[in-house]
C-alpha cells in the first residue's frame, strides 16, 4: 500500500472553500519561511556585508570569506570537521548496534522501555550534562580516582579532560540518542519477509545483514548520520566546556565572533555550516524515499 | 549457534545496551549531589540553603519568571502550529515538501538558527523581548509538535470524517467533534514536550535574549563569567527535576493514549 494512494477522502475535498481552514493549514508554513527561511537567507547575505565600526553595512564583498579561509580559522574548520567525524563514526557504532536490536531482538514492551530511556536524558539539556562531566572527568574527579583505586594507572590521567578525548566524550553522549531513532525507525519499518526470503534461499546471517538489512537501513543510518555531523559540526558549547581555554571549534568561534560584533564573520563561518547541511539533507531528499522512513506516519489508516 | 551462544550474545548485547544508558545517565547526578553540598565544591554538610537563597537574588527570579512566561508561550503556539502543519501534510499537495519544511529547524545548528533570527530582528529594528525569545523557541519547538501530532493523527480513520460530511456538519464542527477527541493525547504530549524543549534551550535564546534571561541562558551566561557554583548546580538541578517531572506526565498521557486506542 503506498503512502499516499491510500487516500480516499481528504478534509478539503469535503469541505471546499473553507478558507478558515485553510489559513490555519498554511499558518505553520508561513511562519517558518518568515522566521527561518528568510532569516537564514539574510545571514547569507549579511556574510558579503562589510562592516563598519559598530554596525554593518549592505555590500557585496568576500572580506569575510577571505578572514576565514586564509587564516588560523581555516585550521578550525579542518579540526571541526575531524571532530565531527570521528564523532558521528563513532556515534554510529553505538547507536547502530542498539536500534539493531530493538528493532529485531527485543520485545515490543522492551522496546518502547529502552527507547524512552535514552529519550529522558536527551530532553535534560545538555550543557548541563556536559558540565557534570568536566567533575567526572577532572584530576580528582571519580573517573581517575577509580582508575588509580584499580591500579591501572598511578597518576590522575590529564587527557580525560580538556583535549578531543574530552570533546568527543561531550558530542557523543549529546548527540547519540539523536541518532538511535531513526536507525531504528528505518529497521522497525523492513519488510521481515524480505530477510526471511533471504534465510530461505541459504544466505549466512552475515550477508543476509549485507546484503539486506544493511542497505535497507540506509535512509535511516543517513539521516542519522546528518542529525550527528551538523549537530556536532555546529556545536557551540561542548568544546568550551570540555575542549578548555583555546579550544575552538566552529560553533564556539561562530559565538565569539558575535562576541566582537564582526556579524559578517559569524554570517560567513554559519553560511559554510548551514551549507554543509544543505548538500547532506539534500542528497538524503534525493536518494531516498521518505516514505520508506516516515511512510507509517505519513500513512492513512484506510 | 546453539541454544547457549545465543543466551551469550543476548546477554553481551543487553550488557552493551546497559553502558550506553550509564553513560547518558550519569552526568545528571553530579548536579543534583553538588546542590545540596555533597561533594567538591559542597561544604561537605547536607544543606538546602542554595535553594533557599535562590529566592532571593532578583536577577534570578526574573530568569525564572522569563522562563515560565516563554514556556507557556511556547507549550501554546508550537502545538497549534504542529496541528496546522500536521493537517497541511495530510491534506495539502506536496506532503513530502512540507513535512521537509517542518522537519528543519532540527538540522540547523543552534548557534545558525539563533544567529539568523538575531540578524533579522536586528536589520527589522525589533527588539529582544519576549517575543524575540518566543519565536526561536516555537521555531525550535515545531519539528517536535508536529511529529508527535502527525502520530496521533496516524490511527485516525478519516471515513469519521466523511460520515460527518454526510451527516451535514461543518469543517469546525467534525474538528471539534470527531477529530480533537481522538489526537487530544497527541496534541497534550506535544505541549509537554514543547514545553521541556522551551525550559532546556540555551543557544538559540542566547542570541535573542537581550536584557532578558531565562534559567537556561542564565546558567551559560554566569558559566562563561564565573564558573560553576553550588547556586548554578542548585538550579540546574531545578531544571533536572523539572524535566524529569514533565517527562513522568508526558509518558503517562502517551500510556492512556495507547489504551484508548488499545494499541498497548
Amino acid at each position: 500500500m503506498g503512502a499516499f494512494q491510500g487516500r480516499l477522502v481528504s478534509a478539503s475535498a469535503l469541505w471546499p472553500g473553507s478558507l478558515v481552514l485553510r489559513a490555519f493549514l498554511l499558518l505553520p508554513i508561513v511562519f517558518l519561511a518568515a522566521f527561518l527561511i528568510v532569516p537564514l537567507g539574510l545571514m547569507v547575505a549579511v556574510s558579503f556585508w562589510q562592516r563598519a565600526g559598530l554596525f554593518i553595512r549592505p555590500a557585496l564583498v568576500f572580506t569575510s570569506y577571505v578572514t576565514f579561509f586564509d587564516s588560523v580559522r581555516f585550521a578550525i574548520l579542518e579540526r571541526s570537521l575531524l571532530v565531527s567525524l570521528e564523532a558521528t563514526c563513532l556515534n554510529l557504532l553505538i547507536a547502530y548496534p542498539i536500534g539493531y536490536f530493538l528493532a529485531f531482538k527485543a520485545r515490543p514492551g522492551t522496546t518502547r522501555v529502552v527507547l524512552l530511556l535514552f529519550t529522558v536524558p536527551f530532553l535534560v539539556n545538555y550543557i548541563i550534562r556536559t558540565f557534570a562531566w568536566t567533575y567526572l572527568l577532572g584530576r580528582t574527579g571519580p573517573v581517575n580516582s577509580l582508575l588509580i583505586a584499580v591500579g591501572l594507572v598511578d597518576r590522575p590521567l590529564d587527557w580525560l579532560l580538556y583535549s578531543d578525548f574530552a570533546v568527543l566524550v561531550g558530542l557523543v553522549t549529546s548527540y547519540m540518542p539523536f541518532m538511535i531513532f531513526p536507525i531504528w525507525l528505518s529497521l522497525a519499518g523492513i519488510e521481515r519477509p524480505l530477510i526471511q526470503a533471504s534465510w530461505v534461499l541459504g544466505a549466512p546471517p552475515v550477508r543476509t545483514f549485507l546484503n539486506v538489512t544493511l542497505p535497507l537501513s540506509l535512509p535511516g543510518v543517513f539521516a542519522a548520520v546528518i542529525f550527528g555531523f551538523v549537530g556536532s559540526f555546529g556545536d557551540s558549547a561542548v568544546p568550551v566546556i570540555m575542549g578548555g581555554v583555546g579550544y575552538q571549534l566552529m560553533g564556539n568561534t561562530i559565538t565569539s565572533s558575535m562576541d566582537v560584533l564582526n556579524y559578517p564573520l559569524a554570517a560567513a563561518m554559519s553560511t559554510v555550516v548551514v551549507l554543509a547541511m544543505t548538500i547532506l539533507l539534500l542528497g538524503w531528499y534525493v536518494a531516498f524515499d521518505m516514505r520508506s522512513f516516515l511512510g507509517k506516519i505519513l500513512d492513512w489508516r484506510v | 549457534m546453539g541454544e547457549g551462544g545465543t543466551l551469550r550474545s543476548q546477554g553481551l548485547v543487553w550488557l552493551s545496551v546497559g553502558v550506553a544508558l550509564l553513560f547518558i545517565y550519569l552526568p545528571l547526578g553530579p548536579p543534583l549531589l553538588f546542590s545540596v553540598g555533597v561533594g567538591e565544591t559542597g561544604a561537605g554538610t547536607l544543606t538546602f540553603s542554595r535553594y533557599l537563597e535562590m529566592w532571593r537574588n532578583p536577577v534570578l527570579t526574573g530568569a525564572i519568571t522569563t522562563s515560565l512566561e516563554v514556556g507557556a508561550i511556547v507549550a501554546v503556539l508550537a502545538p497549534l502550529l504542529g496541528l496546522g502543519a500536521a493537517m497541511a501534510i495530510r491534506e495539502l499537495r506536496a506532503p513530502r515538501l512540507i513535512l521537509m519544511l517542518m522537519l528543519m529547524p532540527l538540522f540547523i545548528p543552534g548557534v545558525s538558527a539563533g544567529l539568523a533570527t538575531g540578524l533579522f530582528f536586528r536589520e527589522l529594528g525589533i527588539p529582544p523581548s519576549l517575543v524575540t525569545i518566543s519565536v526561536v523557541q516555537v521555531v525550535w519547538a515545531l519539528p517536535f509538535a508536529t511529529l508527535i501530532i502527525l502520530i496521533a493523527m496516524s490511527s485516525f480513520d478519516p471515513v469519521y470524517l466523511e460520515a460527518a460530511s454526510v451527516t451535514g456538519a461543518n469543517r469546525l464542527r467534525a474538528f471539534l467533534d470527531i477529530e480533537l477527541p481522538l489526537i487530544r493525547s497527541g496534541i497534550l504530549g506535544a505541549a509537554t514536550f514543547s514545553l521541556i524543549l522551551s525550559f532546556n534551550e540555551t543557544i538559540r535564546t542566547a542570541v535573542v535574549q537581550g536584557g532578558y534571561n531565562t534559567v537556561q541562558t542564565y546558567i551559560w551566561a554566569t558559566y562563561k563569567q564565573v564558573g560553576l557554583s553550588p547556586a548554578l548546580y542548585a538550579l540546574m538541578s531545578l531544571l533536572i527535576v523539572l524535566t524529569l517531572l514533565l517527562v513522568a506526565a508526558f509518558v503517562v498521557a502517551g500510556a492512556r493514549r495507547g489504551r484508548a486506542s488499545g494499541l498497548v
